[in-house]
Parts: C-alpha cells; sequence; structure tokens
C-alpha cells in the first residue's frame, strides 16, 4: 500500500534578551551555574511575575515574518504539572490567546513551493536545566524563566525534506531579524516533530507519535525519514502504531521509545490572574515592526530579482546572518553582484573555514573588496590575480588597486597589446597552426598557453581567446 | 499609662508632645505580647523592635509621619526579609524570605516597628482561627476560650484586639479581614484590587486576593492608606489610579444613597445587632442619607458561597504548587523527585488543606473545568455585573458584616453552613468585584462585639472612610478595648 506522512513541527526558540521572561535576573548562557536567580525564578511566595517587554516585541517580529495575526492584547496562562524542573507548579504561557495566529510560510524545495500553515506563536518562560548524574539530579535555575517564542504548524509537512526545508527557514528568520541565535547544537532552538502516516488517498490521519529533541537541521531530515519508514514497516507487518513519544539515538541511527502517551495529560490550563490582560495596540504593533531588520524572505527575494543571484549562490549566503550582512555591506559599493557573492563563498570562505574565523573577523572591509571586484569585472586583472591580491588584503586591509599597482600586476586589456603578442606568438609557432587546423583541438589550448607565459599571466584570458581565434581564421 | 491601646493618631499626638518615647511604647508592646494568652504569635522580632525603638527614640520626632515609631503585627502569610514565614503551615516550616513585601518595605520606611508575625489559618484558607500549625486561635474577647476570633486573619485580629499594637497588618480572600474584625470590635479594612501592591503576599487566589488591615478607628485605617496605596512595578495588577489624601474625608452623609439588599439586611436573626444596625440606619437617615432597599437575584446570593469556594481552591491548588520541598521549606526526602514532593506534601499540609487541593484541582480538570471552573467564573462575572449595576445608583452597599457574635468553635467547620449560607458569606462580593470594603463596630452583644460592613465603587476608599467614620460617630465604638480580667 502507498503510504503518506502527516508532519507538524513545535518549535521553541529562546529569545535574545537581557534578563528572563518574567524577573529581572539577567540571561547569560555561559554564567556558572545558579548564579543567575532571582526569588522570581524560584517561585518564592509572594513573588510576582513581571512582562518582559524586548520578549514581547521578539515574538511580534517572528509573528511578522510568518505572516501571523497579532492580537493587539497579550493574555497569559497557567500550565499545571510538577516536574523538578518546574519552580512554580506552572509554567506561564499563553493558552487560548496566543500573541499569533492562523500564519504561513512557504517552503522552496527543489524549486517548488510548498505553503505550510502556521498554527500558533505564542510566548512562555523555560523550565530549568537538569543533569542527572547517576543517582543524583542537579537542577541550574539559570534556565529557569528564560523567554521563550513557540511555533506550531498545522500537519502540512509531508517529508523530511520538508521538514527540514521549514526549520532552516525559521532559524533563517530568529536570527536575521536578530530574535535568537538559532543555535540548535547548544538547544535555543529546539525542535520536536509530530509524525503520523495514513494511506494515500484517506482522510483521516494516523496515530501521531512525537520525535523529541532533534539537534540539527540534518537530523531532521533524517529523522523523520526514519521515523516514517519505521510507521511503515509496523503497519505492512500487520502491527498498529502506538501514541507515544520517541527520541532519536544518533548511535544507532533509530528512534527509541520514551514514554507511551495512554492519554493526553491535563494541564488544567486556566488565566494567570496576576498578569491581567496588557493591551498593547496597533501601533505599538507597527512600531516593532517598523524597526525589524530585513526578513529573510525579503531578502531573498531581492537578491534574485533585483542582483539576478541563482538559487544556489542566495542559499550559501543566507545560510549565515553574518555573512549575508558582509555582503549587504559590500555591495553597497558595487553593483557587480555576482563576483562579490563568488568572491564570498569561494575565497574569503575558504580562507575563514582554513582559519577557523568568522566573517566577522576578516580584515577585508567591504570598501575594498567591492573594489576588486569592480577590478575584475573590468578586466583589470584575472581571476588569478584577484585571488593573489585578496590573499595579501587577508593579512592586511589596504585598498586593491595599490596592492595590484605593486605587484605589477594589471591586465593586459588593450586590444591592440593583445593583436602584437597574439600575432607575435603565431608567427613563432607555424606547426601548431597547422595542427589546429588539422583538427587538434589541443592545440588551441597549447597556444593560450604560451600567450599567458609571455605576458606573465597578466592578459585578459576572454579577450586573448577570442582574438587568438580570429587571428587563426585569417591565416 | 497604657500606650499600646491607643489609636495611631493618639499614640503620634503623644510621640509629637514628647509624653512617650517609641522604646517605651515598644516596650510595653512587648511584654503584653509575650502574655499573649490567645495563641496569636509567629516568629516574633522583638529584639529589632527595641533596637529601632532605641533608635528612633534618639532622633527627633517626625511629626508629619503618623506611623513614626508606631508598632504593629505582621500576618504570617506576608514576606519578611529575613524573618521566618510560613504562613502557619508545616510545609514552610525553616522558610526565610530573602525579601519584604511591598508594604513591609513601605511600613519601614515610614519607620513604623514591627513586633514580628501573626498566626493565620492555614496558607490563609479557612475563616475560623483554627486551622494553624500551632492550633486554635482564642478571642481576646471570650476569656473561656470558647469562641474563635475568625479568620484567616486570626492572630493580626487578636494582637490588635488584645491590646498589644494599634494595627495589623492582615490579608483577605473572602472575608479574611472583614470578619475576623466584625468578631474583634475591630475596623478591618481591605482595598480596592490593585489599590495596595500584593508583592510579597502569599497567593491564595490572586483575583480575589488583597493586603488588608485591622486598626481600631476609621481615621487609623485611613493613615495607613496614604502609605501603602499606589503603584508598585512590582506588581503588574497594581493600579496607575491617582493615590489620594484619605484622611482629608468628609463625614457629612447628607445626599449619599446608601443600599441595604433583600435577603442580606432585611434578615438578621440577631436581635441585638437588629437593633443596632437599624438605630444606625434611623441615625443616618436623620443626617440626610437617602436608604433604599434593592435587589439582586437570590439565585445569585445563593451562589456566592459556592462560586467562591470552586474559584478560591481552584487557584489556591495552583498558587501552591511551588510548596514541593524542592527549593525552600520543610522538604521530606525521597528517592525520586516525585517522591520528594509526594512526601514533602504529605506530611506539609494539613487535611483541611489537600481536600481544598482536591476539590479545586478537580474543579480545573478539562472533563470538568466547564462545568465546576468556568461556569463559577461566570457565576462571578453574573454577581458582580449585579453589584456593580446596584453601585452605579448608589454610593455604598451597607450590610451587617457577620450574622451575630464569635461563633463557638465547635459549631465552625469547613463545610458549608446553610444556616446562614448568605448572611454568612456575602462580604465575598468585594473580593469578586474587587471593590473596597470596611467593616466596623455596631454593638456589643453580652459583650461581644459585632460589626457591620460598607461596601463601595472601585477606588472609592476616601469617600468610604468618610461615610464609615459617621457610622463611627454614630455607634460611638471606636478603640473598642478588651477588658483585662
Amino acid at each position: 500500500m502507498e503510504y503518506e506522512a502527516v508532519i507538524g513541527l513545535e518549535i521553541h526558540v529562546e529569545t535574545k534578551t537581557k534578563s528572563k521572561m518574567f524577573s529581572d535576573a539577567p540571561v547569560d548562557y555561559n554564567a556558572a551555574p545558579n548564579t543567575l536567580v532571582s526569588p522570581i525564578d524560584l517561585a518564592h511566595p509572594g513573588t510576582l511575575p513581571l512582562v518582559n517587554k524586548k520578549a514581547v516585541e521578539n515574538a511580534i517580529k517572528v509573528c511578522y515574518a510568518l505572516n501571523m495575526t497579532i492580537d493587539e492584547t497579550l493574555y497569559f496562562d497557567r500550565k499545571n504539572y510538577f516536574y523538578s524542573d518546574l519552580p512554580k507548579g506552572y509554567q506561564i504561557t499563553q493558552d487560548k490567546r496566543p500573541i499569533g495566529k492562523d500564519g504561513y510560510i512557504d517552503l522552496n524545495v527543489d524549486g517548488k513551493i510548498t505553503r505550510i500553515r502556521i498554527n500558533r506563536v505564542h510566548m512562555e518562560e523555560d523550565t530549568a536545566k537538569q543533569l542527572h548524574i547517576i543517582e543524583h539530579s542537579l537542577v541550574d535555575y539559570n534556565r529557569a524563566g528564560i523567554p521563550l517564542i513557540e511555533v506550531v504548524t498545522e500537519p502540512d509537512i509531508r517529508n523530511g525534506k520538508e521538514a527540514a526545508k521549514y526549520v532552516e527557514m525559521i532559524r533563517e528568520i530568529v536570527t536575521f531579524t536578530n530574535v535568537s541565535d538559532g543555535k540548535m547544537e547548544e538547544g535555543s532552538l529546539r525542535c520536536d516533530v509530530n509524525v503520523s502516516i495514513r494511506p494515500v488517498g484517506r482522510e483521516a490521519f494516523g496515530t501521531k507519535v512525537e520525535v523529541k529533541n532533534l539537534n540539527s537541521i540534518s537530523n531532521v531530515e533524517k529523522v523523520v525519514d526514519i521515523e516514517i519508514a519505521r510507521q511503515k514497516a509496523v503497519l505492512e507487518a500487520g502491527g498498529v502504531v502506538i501514541q507515544e513519544t520517541r527520541r532519536y539515538d544518533d548511535g544507532l541511527k533509530e528512534t527509541i521509545s520514551m514514554r507511551v502517551k495512554s492519554s493526553a495529560v491535563d494541564y488544567k490550563y486556566y488565566p494567570e490572574a496576576n498578569l491581567v490582560p496588557i493591551y498593547i495596540g496597533r501601533d505599538f504593533i507597527d512600531r516593532v515592526i517598523a524597526t525589524c531588520p530585513e526578513l529573510p524572505t525579503t531578502k531573498r527575494t531581492r537578491y534574485e530579482d533585483e542582483f539576478k543571484l541563482s538559487q544556489f549562490d542566495i542559499d550559501v549566503l543566507l545560510a549565515n546572518k553574518d555573512v549575508c550582512e558582509y555582503f549587504d555591506q559590500t555591495v553597497k559599493f558595487t553593483k557587480n553582484y555576482k563576483i562579490v557573492s563568488n568572491l564570498i563563498s569561494g575565497e574569503i570562505a575558504a580562507f575563514l573555514n582554513k582559519n577557523q574565523q568568522s566573517i566577522t573577523e576578516l580584515k577585508v572591509e567591504p570598501a575594498n573588496l567591492a573594489k576588486l571586484a569592480e577590478m575584475i569585472a573590468g578586466g583589470k586583472i584575472s581571476n588569478k590575480q584577484a585571488r593573489e591580491i585578496l590573499e595579501h588584503l587577508f593579512e592586511k586591509n589596504q585598498n586593491p588597486e595599490l596592492v595590484a599597482k605593486s605587484l605589477n600586476m594589471v591586465q593586459i586589456s588593450d586590444e591592440g597589446a593583445i593583436l602584437t603578442l597574439v600575432n607575435s606568438v603565431l608567427d613563432e609557432n607555424p606547426s601548431v597552426i597547422e595542427d589546429y587546423k588539422n583538427g587538434k583541438d589541443r592545440a588551441f589550448g597549447f597556444l593560450v598557453g604560451i600567450l599567458m607565459k609571455k605576458s606573465q599571466g597578466k592578459i585578459n584570458p576572454s579577450m586573448a581567446s577570442s582574438i587568438l581565434k580570429q587571428e587563426i581564421e585569417k591565416r | 499609662m497604657d500606650y499600646t491601646t491607643l489609636t495611631i493618631k493618639e499614640l503620634h499626638a503623644l510621640y509629637v508632645e514628647g509624653k512617650v518615647t517609641p522604646l517605651e511604647v515598644v516596650k510595653q508592646a512587648i511584654e503584653k505580647a509575650k502574655k499573649d494568652k490567645t495563641n496569636s504569635l509567629e516568629a516574633v522580632t522583638f529584639e529589632q523592635a527595641l533596637e529601632m525603638a532605641t533608635l528612633l527614640s534618639a532622633t527627633a520626632v517626625e511629626v508629619d509621619n503618623p506611623l513614626w515609631g508606631i508598632p504593629y503585627f505582621i500576618k504570617d502569610n506576608i514576606s519578611t526579609k529575613g524573618v521566618e514565614t510560613v504562613a502557619s503551615s508545616n510545609i514552610l516550616k525553616g522558610y526565610i524570605p530573602h525579601f519584604d513585601a511591598e508594604v513591609v518595605a513601605r511600613l519601614k520606611t515610614k519607620k513604623a516597628i514591627s513586633l514580628g508575625k501573626t498566626t493565620l489559618d492555614e496558607l490563609a484558607m479557612g475563616g475560623s482561627g483554627m486551622s494553624g500549625h500551632l492550633g486554635r486561635t482564642y478571642n481576646p474577647f471570650d476569656p473561656k476560650k470558647e469562641r474563635m476570633i475568625g479568620g484567616s486573619s486570626a492572630g493580626s485580629a487578636s494582637v490588635v484586639a488584645s491590646g498589644f499594637v494599634p494595627f495589623a497588618l492582615g490579608s483577605d480572600t473572602g472575608d479574611s479581614v472583614r470578619k475576623p474584625a466584625s468578631y474583634a470590635g475591630l475596623v478591618g479594612f481591605k482595598p480596592t484590587w490593585g489599590r495596595i501592591s500584593r508583592y510579597g503576599l502569599f497567593p491564595f487566589a490572586p483575583s480575589l486576593d488583597a493586603v488588608g488591615y485591622f486598626t481600631r478607628s476609621v481615621a487609623d485605617a485611613a493613615i495607613l492608606l496614604d502609605v501603602l496605596a499606589g503603584r508598585d512595578d512590582k506588581d503588574l495588577t497594581s493600579s496607575f489610579e491617582k493615590v489620594e489624601d484619605y484622611t482629608k474625608y468628609t463625614t457629612s452623609v447628607k445626599g449619599i444613597k446608601i443600599a441595604l439588599i433583600k435577603g442580606i439586611s432585611d434578615n438578621i436573626s440577631n436581635p441585638t445587632l437588629k437593633e443596632h444596625y437599624e438605630q444606625t440606619l434611623v441615625e443616618l437617615a436623620k443626617r440626610g442619607a437617602i436608604i433604599e432597599y434593592v435587589e439582586i437575584e437570590k439565585s445569585l446570593l445563593n451562589a456566592l458561597f459556592s462560586t467562591y469556594f470552586v474559584i478560591s481552591c481552584a487557584e489556591s491548588t495552583s498558587n501552591n504548587a511551588n510548596l514541593d520541598g524542592v527549593k525552600f521549606g520543610a522538604r521530606k526526602e525521597g528517592k525520586t523527585y516525585i517522591d520528594v514532593i509526594k512526601n514533602t506534601r504529605t506530611a506539609g499540609f494539613s487535611a483541611l488543606i489537600k481536600r481544598r487541593f482536591i476539590l479545586g484541582s478537580y474543579s480545573l480538570k478539562q472533563e470538568n473545568q466547564e462545568l465546576l471552573f468556568r461556569r463559577a467564573q461566570k457565576a462571578r462575572r453574573l454577581i458582580v455585573e449585579a453589584v456593580n449595576k446596584v453601585l452605579t445608583t448608589h454610593d455604598f452597599i451597607y450590610s451587617p458584616a457577620a450574622p451575630g457574635v464569635a461563633p463557638l468553635f465547635d459549631k465552625k467547620s469547613d463545610n458549608l453552613n446553610i444556616a446562614h449560607l448568605i448572611e454568612d458569606n456575602h462580604l465575598v462580593i468585594g473580593n469578586f468585584a474587587g471593590l473596597p470594603s470596611i467593616t466596623i463596630p455596631v454593638c456589643l452583644d453580652n459583650g461581644l462585639p459585632i460589626g457591620v460592613n460598607l461596601t463601595g465603587r472601585a477606588f472609592s476608599e476616601k469617600a468610604l472612610f468618610g461615610f464609615a467614620a459617621a457610622i463611627e460617630d454614630i455607634t460611638g465604638l471606636k478603640n473598642l478595648q478588651v477588658e483585662d480580667k
């Protein structure tokens, strides 16, 4: 039987703020355990929650990026359950009225656009971090109360590739809007996947299995496909899929059952009376949106329509926010977008990679990189020369024109000069011309090689090649 | 001279005149408190109080600060930095807060002198003063110790009625200040929800909770609100509404419209209360007040208690879920965290509290929430609408604060009291609607006090004090003293 998968994702994003969601304790992921804790975070009796404005602004930005309807009033609810990492015995979250609802995002998977509907975006607080060591459980309350933004899709995703693309898009959004550093491996972006399968054509959903805490985008794709395959195998063997929570084991390369959900846990949601509904108003929302950095989707369209970059180039640039920023800075000084993009994803990426550096540490100023691109585009230097100049720029930020001059490196692009050079080479090699005319293709390359050698690599290769061709034909 | 039985105003006058120093007053208050026969005290801070009093006595009197050097007690569900605060529950044994409640901080700034903490019904849940971990708190008006003081602010009512201090802080979720005030012959005040910061008040049911207090006169109640009212950025539910000069109230009642609710005010069974209650009405009318009966649907009045019980129990289960032994309090060890939480809560709460948690949790369960919790919320809304409607045409609702004198201990339990379903529970209207409400003594019945209650529009505290002061003037029952026998 043919099956299709029905997949929904829940993503928790730790959002960048100076202090926690409901207290004034500072947020710092590198601080020693239990040093950034207020009585509010420890649920000392009589403490009351305050709402972090920055966290609300960040949530609004995510809503904006996902085309959500944004609520002009904030409502908070309590989710009640006992757990050792939950100091209050309840989590303050948004249940009935999330800040954002009914949005969507368009995924471009292999050139095909798929629209994924977003059910809701809501704000809540993180729990404490736990470390279980043999018989002991250690709790770090630094994490208790850190603001989270949760993004929940409708079950519109159909395979691992789409799921991974979706997570990538969300990561892109939260990093480009400065809402989060979006690091999956460090837990600042956490992803739970709900997977079920059903025979193609059937409307009713199959039994849903939740797979928890996937720690990289490539894992998302892998794990979803593995889980789909597992469920297929279960059904094909005549078994039934049970409703449970599983986790991915990187060593075994399979999903492992964590707990079976007999029935849904009753969290006894009810309104948080210590936070009366807060009217934020349309003006506030509009102000936040107005100050929101350019969305990655807008950037993509701009790169594609205005800069005529390829999908591949765009993906490479958008994979890293800082790289993208560097590109944007550079193209303020030049219109040679493709050349800049190539330099960044080629030589510069290789250099950074080799030296384990990030682009923010790069010595080359965008203006100088732009100049280099102009030189290449104007035929003043060859690509090989450009590479050589870059090596100098990596060492010390300087004007590439001056570097080229000091290396005596200006490319021969003057038609007359090239013509003279070409004819002198042809005069010296009549037998090679003969070979060429007899159909030996290699002969042409041989002549180009001699030209390059003679000009010490300074001859403009494309001009040289076309003039050479034209002059051979004349003989 | 007996200084601690004076009102704040009187004591302040003596300070200003230089007739007595805070040290002498505090010493006297401590001597009395040490001989407490009512079982009203939790952790006491006598040494710090003496230190502070010594310090103040060596400095000039702050003439414009009526709370300067005034001793007081604090209900033990209000956070006090460095002083054990257990809310009369075993589960909090050993819990020493890191911070002062906003109200405590404000009183400190004004140089009022705290003598310590007072007993309550465990975690403020209850109205008898019987359920705290130290056992019964007694009513000083009844030397035979057969009658309750009421609760949950039992100890705070008792220390003021016993003449230890001129005022004490309490909290009021259903009637936890205003009911004991009736049984103790005191002024008991609860502000508009949001008028006084709740930061540091242990939550019972935040949508109903308010910090309140006991004084011996209406004037003293106004003096305290001057200091305690106002926005606190630590409590997002505290109001930005302008703070008034509450002591500048007028006692003229001319043209003021009073509503008496049918089924409450025409249904008084205690003959002494009935007589005095009606006398005040006659006198108020003589002074120009307009008194009218109004009707609130009987079904709503009948629903007052059950609505309150469902909402408060539901909120309380969540608000006390932090008491798990993991972070503070009297932890009972166990193999897993689940065992720790279970063992701690099993040992830490009394049966009454557990019963309330079970009821609260039951009413919040998904399959019951519509029928119980949400239905109670709807009933609450209907009640609030009905009350606010009355208050659009009338300035105050006037009623007896209790059906009669302080009940005998064996008469009260946590069970539904059908005999006085409405008369015993109607003060909760003030909590449902978040309205300011004050109880003042109206008579003594065989030496035992009974109070009346006045509830006004939101943020009408100043006018409320004015009208209450007029009643105080009519009854002459100000600064009631327990005869020392």
